[in-house]
């Protein structure tokens, strides 16, 4: 069995994984791949580890890993062998494969361009709407070092992050 | 009216980081239908790198700017999205009270780079 796993960075906001887990969702629909995961490397939650956990227990064979990063930066080439080492040490019948990052694609001015674009006759608050999303669903998690205090989205009361 | 597209970037450390971005904005630098609409392309960095995000805003408004579209060059809504781009966007409208000021989607949310990443999944086969 075949399956891919966006891997992600992960935020201090849980619930800014919206674009990634839309990105995961269109990708499972193509069908391609028997299993499409996201594990995150930092404070989101499922971790890296989590999903790779979650494709073997459904039988994967082989897992590609793919970087939802913009460049093969630090995180791509030091953090995810870090993490990956040991799981490929755990599952040694699993064929593990990494992907490119983004880097360079028009279609990345593509996007530019039609953002550029739909913002110049959008409302004026529009383009805050995805950013209020995150916060809405970011989770109370102890291992978050926003957690119980005045920045964490949910806390209650006077905060900086949209109130 | 001249407008002038502004692209905030998170910057590093190791400027070969941006090379890619910078690409990214030379590739839509050479459209006409892009310079047509925006003559003025600016890119400004949250940390590390020059210029920073308030200058490249001044900048494009030095070069006759009337209004500014702001376009976050991130993939996530993290706390820089969230909470550190739209503050420079008011502080901009404070400064520029005459100017018109816009912001776009940030690049993650469009399905464009779901197309891209298929075909770095397809290259590894």
């Amino acid at each position: 069995m075949n399956a891919l796993i966006l891997f992600s960075h992960g935020s201090l906001l849980c619930g800014s994984g919206e674009a990634v887990e839309a990105h995961a969702a269109r990708l499972r629909d193509r069908r391609e791949f028997d299993f499409v995961g996201v594990g995150f490397l930092n404070y989101s939650q499922p971790s890296f580890a989590e999903t790779v956990h979650e494709a073997v227990a459904l039988g994967a064979t082989r897992i590609l890993i793919l970087p939802y990063f913009l460049i093969p930066g630090f995180f791509v080439s030091k953090s995810l062998p870090e993490v990956l080492t040991p799981i490929q040490a755990q599952f040694p019948n699993v064929d593990f494969q990494v992907a490119e990052a983004l880097g360079f694609d028009t279609r990345l001015a593509d996007a530019l361009w039609e953002s550029a674009l739909s913002a110049r006759t959008a409302d004026n608050d529009q383009w805050s709407e995805p950013l209020k999303r995150a916060t809405l669903s970011c989770r109370p998690s102890p291992d978050c070092p926003l957690y119980q205090t005045p920045l964490c989205p949910k806390v209650p009361g006077e905060k900086k992050l949209h109130d | 009216m001249t407008e002038a597209l502004v692209v905030m970037v998170h910057g590093s450390p190791r400027p070969v980081a941006n090379k890619e971005m910078l690409r990214v904005v030379e590739e839509l630098r050479s459209r006409p239908e892009a310079t047509a609409r925006f003559p003025i392309i600016e890119v400004g960095y949250m940390e590390c790198n020059e210029p920073d995000i308030p200058t490249a805003i001044d900048q494009s408004i030095l070069k006759g700017a009337k209004m500014v579209t702001a376009v976050p060059y991130f993939l996530h809504t993290g706390t820089h999205v969230c909470d550190d781009l739209p503050g420079l966007l008011e502080m901009a409208r404070v400064r520029h009270p005459s100017v018109i000021f816009k912001m776009g989607d940030y690049l993650g949310l469009s399905p464009r780079l779901t197309d891209i990443l298929e075909q770095r999944a397809q290259q590894k086969g």
